[in-house]
């Protein structure tokens, strides 16, 4: 169907169609004059039916009116302008357009500024690891049976890494898998199996200033998201910490209440 | 609305007289087109007074391309005794539209009437006066 169909209900607007050019027209009116427009049968109708009206307007406004009738109205407007009324404008579909694509963009912006919120030092590295942590399959790992408190000293013997010791608050936990991979930035990251929740450890090189060199420090334990997964990543000795597990960060409450205790 | 400009004059006075006591008794005047619904009140009832015209079925006629030159060989005074001579509603609806003052909206309030009703009433005003026209100027020659 054209979308220039005319229908009876604009046929009928049409019919009366402002006689002059006014800017307070009404939406159906001006969607039912251009579809008249652009109908060939009926743009013929409409442009000796808008002659004729215009030549009997322009008749109306010639008949004499009474010198006081006429001084009043000089002096009066005749009809007062109507005040937009807030609740026909939000109806107007332009507007409702705009306030959409705001309320959009301002969602999106609280959104990222959320996220910023919660951001810190190395959480773009945790968060690229979380979505390794739901990838990662058992065959990956080298199987290892320990505890994880005992990792440190296998990292630091067989691949010399420093520092990548496991925090106290997860060190009895039993462990059936290991292994040590870079990253895609070439940074060497030790990921631990935990069969308990099916938890994953990582450990891996904290984010530095590349202009002084320094390690960007922050404390205590942050949280990130990814994926359905929520990691716990603390910072020490420039090396980051990260348990993670498929859930929420509530979850990971238990074991970093240890530490409190 | 009238045919007549002295009722007409003391149709308008006597609104002026209303709006202004109105006025002066503190009562705000809420609708914005209460003036020309009591005006055209009291030209109707100005105009039922005296003799009143027969009602008769007009002829009408397609408005025809060379109808606004036949518009233009026509006196004021011609038409708006024309448009005076039409029964209610059709004759306030003729006069609102074509003083070409209201928007759409205003002009059904006005009238009481709904859009159908109000391009009925002016569809057929065009062809019984194109019809009138036809008859009046017929030495009209088509280009």
């Amino acid at each position: 169907m054209s979308i220039f169909r005319i229908s009876s209900r604009e046929k009928t607007l049409v019919r009366i169609a402002p006689i002059t050019e006014k800017p307070r027209v009404d939406r159906h009116m001006r969607v039912a004059l251009l579809r008249a427009r652009r109908n060939a049968a009926f743009a013929e109708e409409l442009k000796d039916q808008q002659e004729f009206d215009r030549a009997i307007s322009e008749l109306v406004k010639a008949v004499p009116v009474s010198q006081e009738i006429a001084e009043w109205f000089r002096n009066e407007k005749l009809i007062p302008q109507e005040k937009r009324s807030w609740k026909k404008a939000i109806r107007n579909p332009v507007i409702l357009s705009i306030v959409t694509s705001l309320a959009v963009i301002a969602g999106i912006a609280v959104f990222i500024l959320f996220e910023r919120m919660h951001d810190f030092p190395g959480s773009d590295t945790a968060r690229k690891l979380l979505t390794i942590a739901s990838a990662t399959r058992a065959t990956q790992l080298e199987s290892v049976q320990t505890e994880a408190g005992a990792l440190g000293d296998l990292f630091f013997m067989k691949y010399r890494l420093e520092h990548y010791d496991v925090p106290a608050e997860f060190a009895d936990l039993r462990t059936d898998g290991a292994r040590v991979f870079d990253d895609d930035e070439g940074h060497r990251v030790a990921q631990i199996s935990v069969p308990e929740n099916r938890m994953q450890l990582f450990l891996f090189p904290a984010d530095r200033d590349p202009k002084k060199a320094q390690v960007r420090e922050f404390s205590g334990w942050k949280f990130v998201e990814q994926e359905g997964w929520s990691g716990a990543v603390q910072i020490r000795d420039g090396v980051c910490f990260m348990a993670a597990l498929r859930g929420e960060q509530r979850d990971l409450a238990p074991y970093l209440a240890k530490a409190q205790e | 609305m009238t045919g007549d400009s002295a009722k007409a004059q003391e149709a308008f006075q006597s609104t002026l007289r209303d709006a202004a006591l109105r006025t002066a008794n503190r009562e705000a005047l809420r609708d914005r087109l209460w003036f020309f619904s009591q005006a055209r009140w009291r030209c109707l009832a100005a105009s039922e007074e005296g003799l009143q015209p027969e009602h008769s079925t007009l002829d009408e006629c397609e408005v025809r391309p060379h109808a606004a030159a036949q518009v233009r060989q026509l006196q004021p005074e011609e038409l708006a005794v024309w448009i005076s001579g039409a029964p209610d509603p059709q004759r306030s609806a003729l006069a609102a539209y074509y003083l070409d003052e209201f928007s759409l909206s205003e002009m059904l309030a006005l009238l009481a009437l709904n859009p159908k009703e109000l391009s009925k009433l002016i569809c057929a005003g065009r062809r019984q006066f194109q019809a009138w026209l036809n008859a009046t100027t017929p030495e009209y020659d088509e280009p």
